[in-house]
């Protein structure tokens, strides 16, 4: 009897549950939409859609496709007429640029000077972006007529064009700005290709077309664009696999073989502008010695590294710029691996017995698994490292104050200009948390870096950039380590979709087949 | 009755204080300065300077709880996250019912699962049934989150294609989620109910009801049950609360934006406002799960009413 009561009291909940389940599942099948829009998986959601109130790439990447900017960066990172359809030097301090006309914003307003004036100005008092518009000086900033704005810099800053076509500088409308106030940055008002249309915080961005976008040539052909956030790595790709998305940005290691081998999906590889380093603290015994530094550098077999880290995704690093950035010196011969012609500058340096240090690392798996093959290679010329593994936060603070020995961090050029990528990371101006936290000082690499920095000429600035760069190979503050690669994943229907090196891909090029 | 529940909401006053001081100062002497990671590695050390004012860390210790106490209580403020900039409210708001229909979903499985199981494992001791329930019970509760939700959408949605394998807007992507946060429970669930009903049904007025000529199912679902309950719903209750809180690993798989996924986020970006306010709201609705469990007690057991008056 009991044995009948029960099957029937366990029977019951299970058909109540799998009625449950199974009778509401119909309502997702229906939901499918007539005009199919393109779905991209990315790691996070975007966390604000004002580029002034953060500087981060999930955001960065929804807002290329809402905001334009003054000057456009192709793919090749080239630079391209935006809303300014042209612009030229005045001075050695100031370019005037050259609006579009008639171009409208999402609230139908239509662009002018004065926004853009508005927009540098407020960029300047944000402390997320002011590092991409600091050489802008506020007072020189001169809106000449409705469609003719004139902009300066403190002193001769020669990677200015560049900046102005980051994220962070695209162009904002006074008014829906000052309307939204605080709540700006949930109600984006561009004249990008698209518009937001809806935002499920923490799940998706919906984008929908922007009907009266300027550049008729170029109007996005799909009419919806979601943004799906999905942190799990491995998820973007299954989803990929069953038809969930359209596009996944940031595939793994692991999975871009099953991607690329899947009849239904393509793999989109290409480098990006990122670094990934081991940088020694310069100013502290033994690497203040370059020959310590150099013989790390020739000890360590990097080629392992990306085979056994990265799964042979992006490549080993030969200098401190990718070869995507402007007058990144691709002819630096790299270390290679080279115990013996370690062993021999340690020897040189008065170190064959080794010694101990610690090599830092924040909870990046990556990163921790190159300190961990570091630790073991680097017994091969008796130095005797310990692991730290430090949270994110502090890892910053104490880098920044100079307590390290050696640590492993990354760095996006994200403009494509030389300056961008050396200046802050070698310099002796930016000791500390300026960016150049191995406290590197060469007075030569100053001299060179301020040089191509003020200087307008491209020819000048080439060479003193490819003269650093020579410069710090050989000097050897870090172990130049790997060049990243933007990997994303697409399925077969979808069409035009290119990588930007920044990582910010544009998306009104893709259409479906 | 209503003295009593008046008194526990009142007594979450000076728990609610506490557990902010607690956070607070938690996050305070929490090595990483917020200024800095937001702005990352690039920023000159002027405009980390600069945030930090603006965001007013500068101020003393006791001058910023102070602030926050001030804004809370006066204001009903908990402030605006320093990433996105939404009031703390929202953060929390839009989260929740992602985190209130997983919870919910994953302790009607774990009930389903549970109970049932349980029961028939505590009046079929020994039996087949009862250990093949142990074992799988064992392995419910051993079986880390994370793997068994890989494994459940390697099967379900990579080799069968039956069900998505991320979002949580249909019921149909709910299946998953659910049935990966329920297990564990229902294996906790299944572990207290066949204690609980073992150790009842040896009790003399069982024998008495059998002896009165009763059916099986009458003892056990009227006497049995019902006083082997009360151990039952403390658990129950508890996992509920405990899944209210966030269930990070199962968020993170599914790519669920829940309460749990906020925390942690904003827990590594120190985004203080909203840590603070998260974790008073998860206090505040495990207190209330706790006190509707306590009232509950008074519905199986009069003899716990009698002692609210």
């Amino acid at each position: 009897m009991l044995k009948k009561k029960s099957f029937i009291i366990l029977t019951s909940f299970l058909m109540i549950f799998t009625l449950m389940v199974t009778g509401c599942g119909g309502e997702s099948q229906d939901a499918a939409t007539e005009s199919q829009p393109l779905i991209v998986a990315q790691r996070s959601d975007a966390v604000v859609l004002d580029p002034h109130a953060n500087n981060d790439q999930a955001s960065s990447r929804v807002m290329r496709q809402i905001y334009s900017n003054l000057i456009n960066q192709n793919e090749s990172m080239e630079l391209e007429p935006g809303l300014a359809e042209s612009w030229e030097a005045i001075d050695e301090l100031t370019f005037e640029f050259n609006l579009r006309q008639g171009v409208k914003f999402h609230n139908g307003e239509e662009l002018t000077a004065n926004d853009v004036a508005f927009t540098l100005n407020r960029a300047l008092g944000s402390s997320h972006v002011s590092h991409i518009v600091g050489a802008i000086n506020p007072d020189g900033i001169v809106v000449v007529d409705p469609y003719t704005i004139r902009i300066a810099t403190h002193e001769p800053f020669a990677p200015l064009l560049a900046h102005l076509a980051h994220t962070a500088t695209g162009i904002l409308n006074e008014k829906a700005v000052t309307e939204a106030g605080e709540d700006y940055s949930q109600s984006p008002v561009g004249t990008g290709p698209y518009k937001l249309s809806n935002w499920l915080v923490g799940e998706t961005v919906e984008l929908v077309i922007f009907e009266d976008y300027y550049d008729e040539a170029n109007k996005a052909k799909i009419e919806k664009v979601v943004f799906k956030a999905i942190a799990e790595d491995g998820n973007r790709a299954i989803e990929l696999e069953t038809g969930g998305i359209d596009i996944a940005y940031d595939i793994i290691g692991t999975d871009v073989d099953r991607v690329a081998n899947h009849s239904d999906l393509a793999m989109v590889r290409d480098m990006n502008l990122s670094t990934t380093y081991v940088g020694f603290n310069a100013e502290k015994e033994p690497f203040n010695d370059v020959r310590v530094r150099q013989a790390i550098n020739y000890a360590v077999d990097m080629d392992l590294i990306v085979d056994v880290v990265y799964l042979g995704t992006g490549e080993p690093s030969r200098g401190p710029l990718g070869g995507n950035v402007w007058a990144s010196n691709q002819n630096l011969k790299p270390y290679g691996y080279d115990v013996e012609k370690a062993k021999e500058l340690m020897k040189e340096a008065g170190l064959e017995n080794g010694f101990k240090t610690k090599i830092w690392t924040n909870q990046n798996q990556q990163r921790i698994d190159i300190a961990e093959i570091l630790q073991n290679q680097l017994k091969d010329i008796n130095i005797e490292a310990e692991v730290s593994i430090m949270d994110w936060g502090a890892y910053l603070d104490a880098t920044a104050a100079g307590e390290h020995d050696m640590f492993i961090l990354g760095w996006v050029t994200v403009t494509g200009d030389p300056d961008y990528g050396l200046y802050p990371l070698f310099h002796s101006k930016t000791h500390g948390d300026g960016g150049n936290r191995t406290f590197y000082t060469n007075e030569r690499v100053n001299e060179l870096l301020d040089l191509a920095r003020v200087n307008v000429d491209p020819a000048i600035r080439e060479a003193a950039y490819i003269e650093v760069q020579e410069i710090v190979r050989d000097e050897a503050p870090w172990i130049f380590t790997w060049t990243g690669e933007e990997l994303t994943g697409i399925r077969d229907n979808v069409k035009g979709f290119k990588n930007h090196p920044a990582g910010h891909h544009k998306l009104w090029s893709v259409y479906f087949e | 009755m209503h003295k009593y529940i008046l008194r526990r909401l009142l007594m979450l006053i000076p728990v609610m204080l506490g557990v902010s001081f607690i956070v607070f100062t938690m996050m305070y002497i929490t090595p990483g300065d917020p200024a800095r990671i937001m702005l990352g590695e690039s920023a000159p050390t002027e405009e980390v300077e600069k945030f930090r004012e603006e965001l007013g860390l500068n101020d003393p210790f006791f001058f910023q709880y102070g602030r926050f106490v001030k804004n809370l209580v006066i204001h009903q403020d908990i402030g605006r996250s320093y990433t996105s900039k939404r009031p703390v409210t929202i953060e929390i708001l839009s989260r929740f019912p992602n985190t209130l229909k997983l919870a919910t979903l994953g302790i009607v499985v774990a009930v389903v699962l549970g109970i049932p199981t349980g029961i028939i494992s505590a009046t079929k001791q020994y039996s087949i049934f009862d250990n093949a329930a142990m074992v799988a019970a064992l392995l419910g509760v051993s079986m880390p989150n994370f793997w068994q939700g890989l494994m459940l959408i390697l099967l379900f949605s990579v080799h069968l294609g039956w069900l998505p394998s991320s979002g949580f807007s249909s019921y149909k992507e709910m299946i998953l989620p659910a049935l990966t946060l329920g297990t564990s429970s229902a294996a906790i669930i299944t572990r207290m109910t066949r204690s609980s009903m073992l150790e009842v049904i040896r009790q003399d007025y069982i024998r008495t009801a059998r002896a009165k000529g009763q059916t099986e199912s009458v003892v056990i679902n009227r006497h049995a049950l019902k006083n082997a309950l009360i151990p039952i719903v403390t658990v129950i209750g508890l996992q509920f609360g405990y899944l209210l809180g966030g269930a990070v690993l199962t968020e993170s798989i599914f790519g669920i934006s829940g309460v749990g996924r906020l925390m942690v986020e904003s827990i590594n970006a120190r985004n203080f406002p909203v840590v603070q306010g998260g974790v008073l709201f998860i206090a505040l609705t495990f207190s209330i799960v706790n006190l509707m469990v306590d009232i509950l007690y008074s519905f199986l057991d009069p003899r716990i009413k009698s002692q609210y008056k």
